[in-house]
């Protein structure tokens, strides 16, 4: 008979169910998605190439299920608040606790487990549909990706079972001990905002010391290593959210003597947010880390992304060398419109290459070389026979020689000596293009029939940017991936926290929307005061998290050549972007909800 | 006092349910007038369409047919801002469970009618101050109605149906959540105000000793009006006398 009734409750409010499943549909999806890269050593092996990213999971996988721990209170404080008075009114009607504790065992379970298991169906997909978008679209190559990984799917069982169990647990005590009466009628009370001057005093110092030391430990990554990632990672979550309970308690305090509290509903949108302040500024200090971690990678992924053809271009002046270049060659060469090309002629010794300096007098060898430490600026030298002979940089004509040449000496002959040599002449042809990186297919073409003339001519022996290009790009793009894959699970993961959060308030919320509208208040104004709460609850996080990414960024540069800094308006409007869309997509459901 | 009618109800129908399936007819005609500056109770028992006919009134709901017109307005057609302008305006609502927005102080859920009008905030507070001091609130304004009792959530509630100054005062049974102390007090300040500021008030109650308050009482059963009681000069003892008498043999 309960279970029936259980079951009857239970349709009733699917609406509100949908919610509850789908968010936790996407916690779970989300969850498989980052362990399907974190549990995969192999993958992490062989597409970073930097030890260190093994260990930046490993905390990471720690953050995420902190933050699975807190969504899931959350969701199962909301289920718990919609089968409330379910239970109370079981008791009324005599209901053996035993039995209910048993009901709210198996509900809270069967949300739990159907959910994960969606969730890790969901994920697989997520991951297939994610990495093929980004392969395609960033031109990277990966390899040991799949989709579905066992150990994955397991550990995200593992754990929300195991936090189900839990939750379980908690609800079995809560609703147990608490009268039937009050289950009845537990409507929220209202915590009155209170300015504590000297403790949110106390709060706002703390808060910006641990920040502090959190930013300063991000920048001194290479001294501190790993430790510097621990110790940032906890101050700066303490330090956010100190600041968030001090300063917004304050915040709405304060606009509500301003004038504009007196306009429409601002004064009841403002009590609206007062009204749950303690609540938010858990969560609103959860999405700013994550909304600093998602911006973060995707920053990074692209700083990535950006970094490959200024390593490529800094490597060599030229795309290619070919050696004896055909004539089809030469047309190839001649379509892609190169910026620069030249031709040197040479005869082989068995000790050196030599070559007609009159050859470089004329069309003068560039090379590059770095202007500085650790920074992508490069000077570009135009070089004759002679200057070549004393530069440094030299190599990047061997480089560019055939396969049999490259361990050779280089020498520059004036002609009637070139002349005198009886070894048959050969020729090199040099070209650059605009963009190495916009050519790769053509280049590429190039590149195979040249391997076809000379055998010798392995992967890295071909010289010049393209083949810079293609070392690069192997070595970055895992990193890309990453970057971008986080920084999108990330992204899902704060704003189906935040909104989660923000929806269930909503049920509390109705009879106040239809209280405004009793007592005549326009729909427009509704509307715009439901927009303007939930917007300052997205912005706020948003601004701090943004905070966060620009100290956060710092990290970086000892992996990222040049400054993490450059062109990062692009991933932050992007992020934007997508940010907007989920708020939309609350403010959406939040009215259906709401104005019905 | 004058006689102009400020609400009038011709021929009110509603029908619960859509054609073709099961029908229930709540309100078959009614019929009746408000006089500027009148004080009326409406009567009947749980299910005899009372709140129904409040909901139609108050433009809560819309009848199936027959006209409500408020201070010369047809009001059964308003639709979007013209409604929400009208209610915000023209009428205002004292309900069963105070219906205050417990996010917000006295002072602020006083005055939110005024807001939502975009009214000069130097405005504000003296038409607070003055309709707080007037129900006997001044000194909560700064709580919130949950450290209010009953009666003082009442009274606040009924500030803020009151101060935008409204044609019409509706009451779906004020007194209803209140113990009898309160509820008195609240029935005092009612008559006040009515007869004060000339507000008019229609109350609907199934409590035979809040209606003694009124000058009418429509009884209401089944859908219709049966019986009309004046209260003339009587005083407030005899008419809950006549009242109870007439439930008597009215519920019969």
């Amino acid at each position: 008979m309960l279970t029936k009734l259980a079951m009857t409750g239970f349709q009733k409010r699917w609406r509100d169910y949908l919610v509850l499943f789908s968010g936790l549909i996407m916690s779970s999806a989300i969850f498989y998605m980052f362990e399907s890269l974190a549990t995969n050593k192999t993958f992490l092996k062989q597409n970073t190439g930097i030890s260190m990213v093994g260990i930046i999971f490993q905390f990471g996988s720690v953050l995420l299920t902190i933050i699975t721990l807190v969504y899931i209170g959350y969701a199962n404080s909301f289920l718990l608040s919609m089968r409330k008075r379910d239970y109370g009114l079981f008791m009324l009607v005599g209901a053996r606790k035993g039995k209910i504790g048993q009901l709210i065992w198996l509900e809270t379970l069967l949300v739990g487990v159907t959910a994960t298991l969606f969730g890790i169906i969901v994920g697989t997909l997520l991951t297939l549909g994610l990495s093929q978008l980004l392969i395609n679209s960033l031109g990277l190559t990966l390899h040991h990706l799949s989709a579905w990984y066992f150990p994955a799917a397991l550990t995200t069982l593992l754990l929300y079972v195991g936090l189900f169990l839990l939750a379980g647990f908690f609800n079995l005590l809560a609703l147990t001990k608490t009268p039937a009466l009050k289950l009845l009628h537990s409507n929220d009370q209202p915590n009155r905002p209170k300015l504590k001057p000297a403790r949110q005093l106390v709060e706002v110092i703390i808060g910006l010391i641990s920040i502090a030391i959190g930013y300063w430990s991000m920048a001194n990554l290479d001294k501190l290593q790993m430790a510097g990632i621990g110790i940032a990672l906890v101050t700066i979550v303490l330090g956010t959210y100190l600041l968030f309970n001090a300063i917004f308690v304050w915040l709405v305090v304060l606009s509500k003597r301003l004038p504009f509290a007196n306009r429409g509903l601002n004064g009841f949108t403002l009590s609206q947010l007062s009204f749950r302040i303690r609540n938010y500024t858990k969560i609103l200090s959860i999405v700013a880390m994550l909304f600093a971690l998602a911006l973060g990678a995707i920053t990074v992924g692209m700083g990535f992304h950006r970094q490959v053809p200024l390593m490529v271009n800094g490597g060599n002046a030229y795309d290619m060398g070919l050696v004896n270049a055909t004539h089809s060659q030469q047309q190839q060469i001649k379509a892609l419109n190169p910026t620069t090309e030249s031709t040197y002629r040479f005869k082989v010794g068995p000790k050196a290459v030599y070559y007609r300096a009159s050859d470089f007098d004329r069309n003068p060898f560039i090379t590059m070389d770095q202007a500085g430490h650790n920074q992508l600026k490069f000077t570009t030298a135009h070089n004759n026979a002679k200057q070549l002979l004393k530069s440094r940089t030299s190599y990047q004509l061997s480089a560019l020689q055939g396969s049999a040449q490259q361990r050779l000496g280089t020498q520059m002959l004036s002609d009637a000596q070139y002349a005198k040599l009886t070894q048959p002449e050969q020729r090199l042809t040099v070209f650059a293009t605009q963009d190495v990186t916009a050519h790769t297919a053509a280049l590429k073409q190039l590149a195979t029939s040249q391997r076809h003339r000379d055998a010798g001519l392995t992967g890295e022996m071909l010289g010049g940017r393209y083949t810079g290009y293609q070392l690069i790009n192997s070595m970055y793009s895992g990193l890309q991936f990453m970057g971008f894959f986080l920084g999108v699970a990330f992204l899902a993961m704060l704003a189906s926290c935040l909104m989660f959060k923000i929806l269930s308030g909503a049920a509390a919320d109705q009879h106040r929307y239809v209280m405004l509208d009793k007592i005549g208040t326009r729909k427009a104004l509704l509307n715009g005061a439901l927009r303007k709460e939930i917007a300052v609850l997205f912005i706020l996080p948003g601004i701090v998290g943004v905070i966060h990414v620009l100290f956060g960024l710092k990290m970086f540069s000892f992996i990222m050549v040049g400054s993490p800094y450059t062109g990062i308006w692009l991933p932050f409007l992007i992020f934007a972007g997508l940010y907007l869309i989920y708020y939309l997509i609350t403010v959406q459901i939040y009215r259906r909800i709401v104005l019905q | 006092m004058s006689t102009t009618p400020i609400m009038t109800v011709t021929n009110l129908h509603k029908t619960y349910g859509k054609a073709g399936s099961k029908q229930y007819e709540a309100l078959k005609g009614i019929n009746f007038d408000v006089n500027a500056g009148e004080f009326v109770g409406i009567m009947g028992a749980s299910g005899s369409g009372k709140t129904t006919l409040l909901n139609m009134l108050a433009t809560l709901d819309q009848p199936t047919s027959g006209e409500v017109t408020i201070n010369q307005q047809p009001i059964t057609h308003l639709k979007g801002n013209q409604l929400a302008d009208f209610r915000a305006k023209e009428i205002g609502f004292i309900f069963q469970d105070f219906n205050l927005l417990e996010t917000m102080t006295a002072y602020e859920n006083i005055a939110l009618p005024l807001t939502l009008q975009n009214t000069a905030a130097k405005k504000i507070k003296p038409a607070v101050e003055t309709v707080a001091s007037h129900l006997g609130i001044a000194e909560f304004l700064n709580n919130y109605p949950n450290e209010l009792s009953g009666g003082q959530k009442q009274r606040v509630a009924a500030a803020r149906a009151l101060i935008n100054e409204p044609a019409m005062l509706f009451g779906d049974e004020p007194t209803g959540a209140l113990d009898s102390k309160s509820a008195r007090e609240l029935l005092d300040l009612f008559t006040t105000i009515n007869r004060e500021q000339a507000v008019s008030i229609l109350l609907v109650t199934h409590d035979p000793f809040s209606a003694s308050y009124c000058q009418r009482i429509l009884f209401i059963k089944d859908g219709k009006i049966g019986q009309e009681l004046k209260r003339a000069d009587l005083s407030r003892k005899d008419f809950y006398q006549q009242i109870l008498d007439t439930l008597g043999t009215f519920e019969q």
